[in-house]
């Protein structure tokens, strides 16, 4: 193979694509546009919120021994202790030390507890909520205003049923609102409330910002592939250059353009963050770490070989471009699956569906990071993953381009599976007719049959 | 005495192709000449099309060889030739000169030669106004010189057109000829790809015809007309020609200007000119041999009357 030849069909590839409006909007207008638009809907409702149905049970930890009665009167709310099988309650008489220890092995055991499910959210009662009123909510749920005036009035009861004779609490304490400060379930780090909303929206943008950017360029291939078919420039192409210099010329110039743009993206991110208190805020709450980042970027790059593979699969097969679009939209569906389940991710994000996206080959890498963004995953999922996705990336490539050189002088007829699968098991894939000397005997001759 | 190997910009040798069950090519051979113009024809779903494609790599025959430039073609034979399918076009919203350069740059032109030699081409073939604009925005003529130079802008030693002047007014297709002969004399062979029997009678030395992917005529076109003439002359003048010694039939044409003269077995035109020439009451004005058009062999051969193999 001829780099050079490669090189100027990337660049050509790049260069042509840079510059049409669908790009410029794709790359631009849109994510600016989604954001505005999302920016408003948290705006709008996230003060508002009053549905508690999502917080059916709630677990707490008393840290600074202050609650007696766990039933208190209109609450829409179970209120339970948390509990560990295997974790004995520190005695009456045990150290400061023993106690720490043990609350804070009660804290991992709530931690797992709002994970399966058990329980929807759970709060610790700081050791000194007498004096300051602290409180830690630990939630994945985007929290209601509704919830904080339950807990208010769950602790309001609580101190009222003490004192004033059992504890030395301020009179003014009686009056005044709990803080309640919402932590991350992992990293124990304070979310705002603007941080909470990022973290169940952001995974959401983060996925199809990054569909948009692997499926618009992988469909610039395709629609490419199908314009060189359609006015013959396969043909002089063919001649000028090897099908695998054309293929890798497309795959990388391509990709470069999908990278150029999540780079768009990026910079504009960070420019926004810089100026922006809130979006820095709203940002802070997604759970990416850097080595996420690393893997986000291994995902992009083994997704976008996947779809373009596709894509230029697709157009290779085809005979015009509305026929392309038809397929392509197959697959463009089937990527964004996971986006319009969404709230199954929100829900559990470890049960099966989300589960099932995360190792089914064309969502892998939408239902991982999806996943990733809401909760830790275990090793073994990722790597299980991962190793789904180059397989399936390797075998799409091996088909893309016995079905590019079968199919890109094909015109007039579609390349059928059938066709496709008797050359595969031949072993003989080569470049193909295009004229229409094929079907015209064809037809002759089974017109003969008829007659006969 | 055959040319060897090495003066053949083509040689095709006992080539087969199937489909399947179906033969698109069968045990077809043909030489071109290094310098020649050529021309190939055939009906529609012959096997021009696909002889072409084993010609430039694109198949593979199933036998036969086939050598291009010397030898097996190769990569860097490749960029030695030129090639326009019949059915073609461009990338519609590129400007004209970013096209070609491209395609100059792929066939191994640096791509400062590339714009030099495609803006000199688009001034010779009076499109040097548009150089910068868009494919879409030409007429199909334009957009047919554009694809000829995009053919020639390497200069290819070898050239292989699919109908070259398809959709081409006459002004504009004597601009083409005289390209391609101007091509042709800088020592460039060029191989045609043809319906237009007329301009292969005028431009071609040599021809190959293939019909059901067999070949039926080859040689230079002279001899194949001359093959085909029937044992008759096409006289104009005075006289009673039904009278001339060795004349079995007289048919009038063209309002009685001319008069076709079928002659007697055995009977030789020459014999006819003769006595022409010395009967008192015979006036000559024009005298040349019955020979048939190559549009008049096209459709005796394509029709099936004479599939005899070539020569």
């Amino acid at each position: 193979m001829s780099w050079h030849k490669i090189r100027l069909v990337l660049w050509r590839e790049f260069r042509f694509n840079f510059k049409r409006p669908s790009f410029l909007f794709t790359a631009i207008g849109l994510p600016a546009l989604m954001i505005g638009v999302m920016f408003l809907m948290f705006q709008s409702t996230s003060s508002r919120e009053t549905d508690l149905s999502k917080f059916q049970t709630v677990g707490y930890i008393d840290r600074a021994d202050v609650i007696v009665q766990d039933e208190i009167d209109d609450s829409e709310i179970t209120y339970q202790p948390v509990t560990a099988p295997d974790l004995a309650p520190p005695a009456s008489d045990a150290s400061d030390e023993a106690r720490a220890a043990y609350f804070d092995a009660l804290e991992e055991a709530a931690t797992q507890q709002v994970i399966d499910g058990t329980i929807d959210a759970y709060f610790v009662v700081t050791d000194q909520y007498v004096l300051s009123g602290q409180i830690d909510l630990y939630t994945r749920r985007k929290v209601p205003q509704a919830l904080y005036g339950e807990i208010d009035d769950f602790m309001r009861t609580q101190i009222a049923a003490l004192a004033p004779a059992d504890l030395p609490v301020p009179h003014d304490r009686i009056r005044e609102d709990p803080e309640i400060t919402i932590r991350d379930l992992d990293s124990n780090d304070e979310l705002s409330e603007t941080a909470l909303v990022g973290r169940f929206i952001l995974p959401f943008v983060f996925v199809l910002v990054y569909v948009m950017a692997t499926n618009t360029t992988a469909q610039f291939l395709m629609n490419g592939v199908v314009e060189e078919k359609e006015n013959r420039l396969m043909e002089i192409l063919a001649t000028s250059l090897r099908p695998l210099e054309l293929l890798w010329g497309k795959l990388l110039g391509l990709g470069a353009l999908s990278l150029t743009q999540v780079a768009l993206w990026l910079a504009a991110g960070l420019i926004i963050m810089q100026v922006n208190d809130d979006a820095r805020e709203f940002i802070s709450g997604v759970t990416f770490r850097a080595g996420d980042l690393a893997l986000i970027a291994v995902l992009f790059l083994i997704n976008f070989t996947l779809y373009a593979a596709i894509m230029l699969g697709i157009g290779a097969s085809v005979t015009a471009e509305t026929e392309s679009r038809q397929f392509a939209g197959i697959f463009t569906f089937v990527t964004v699956t996971p986006l319009m389940l969404l709230v199954t991710f929100f829900e559990n994000p470890n049960g099966v569906v989300p589960i099932f996206f995360t190792f089914f080959p064309f969502t892998a890498a939408t239902g991982l990071i999806l996943r990733m963004g809401i909760t830790t995953l275990p090793t073994w999922q990722i790597l299980l993953s991962l190793g789904i996705q180059i397989g399936s990336v390797l075998l799409v490539m091996w088909l893309a381009a016995k079905v590019f050189r079968l199919g890109m002088l094909m015109y007039g007829k579609p390349l059928t599976p059938r066709a496709l699968w008797r050359a595969l098991r031949e072993g003989r894939v080569t470049l193909t007719t295009a004229t229409d000397e094929v079907p015209q005997r064809r037809t002759k001759t089974r017109k003969g049959w008829l007659r006969r | 005495m055959t040319p060897s190997s090495h003066d053949h910009a083509i040689s095709v040798q006992h080539v087969t192709k199937r489909y399947g069950n179906f033969t698109a090519v069968d045990d077809f051979s043909f030489d071109v000449r290094a310098g020649e113009i050529f021309a190939m024809l055939g009906p529609n779903g012959a096997g021009k099309t696909t002889t072409i494609r084993m010609i430039l790599d694109i198949l593979k025959p199933d036998t036969g060889t086939v050598h291009v430039l010397g030898g097996p073609i190769t990569e860097a034979a490749k960029e030695r030739i030129g090639y326009l399918p019949e059915e073609r076009g461009l990338y519609r919203n590129v400007p004209v000169i970013e096209v070609l350069t491209y395609l100059g740059q792929l066939k191994g032109m640096s791509q400062h030669e590339a714009e030099r030699r495609a803006t000199e081409l688009l001034h010779h073939v009076d499109l040097g106004d548009f150089i910068k604009s868009k494919v879409s925005e030409l007429s199909k003529g334009m957009q047919q010189k554009v694809q000829i130079i995009a053919t020639i802008l390497h200069r290819p030693e070898l050239v292989i057109i699919d109908e070259p002047f398809a959709g081409l007014d006459p002004v504009n297709t004597q601009v083409v000829k005289d390209l391609l002969y101007e091509m042709n004399r800088e020592g460039m062979t060029i191989v045609m790809s043809t319906h237009q029997m007329h301009q292969i009678e005028e431009m071609a030395d040599r021809l190959v015809m293939i019909s059901h992917g067999r070949r039926v005529l080859y040689g230079s076109v002279q001899e194949v007309r001359e093959r085909f003439a029937q044992n008759a002359v096409i006289v104009e003048g005075e006289g009673d020609w039904s009278r001339l010694d060795g004349v079995s039939a007289v048919e009038v044409h063209d309002n009685g200007r001319e008069a076709l003269l079928r002659l007697a077995e055995g009977v030789t035109p020459d014999q006819i000119m003769q006595a022409a020439a010395i009967g008192q009451d015979y006036h000559l004005r024009r005298f040349e041999l019955a020979v048939p058009s190559l549009n008049q062999i096209f459709i005796e051969v394509a029709g099936g009357n004479n599939v005899n193999g070539g020569r």
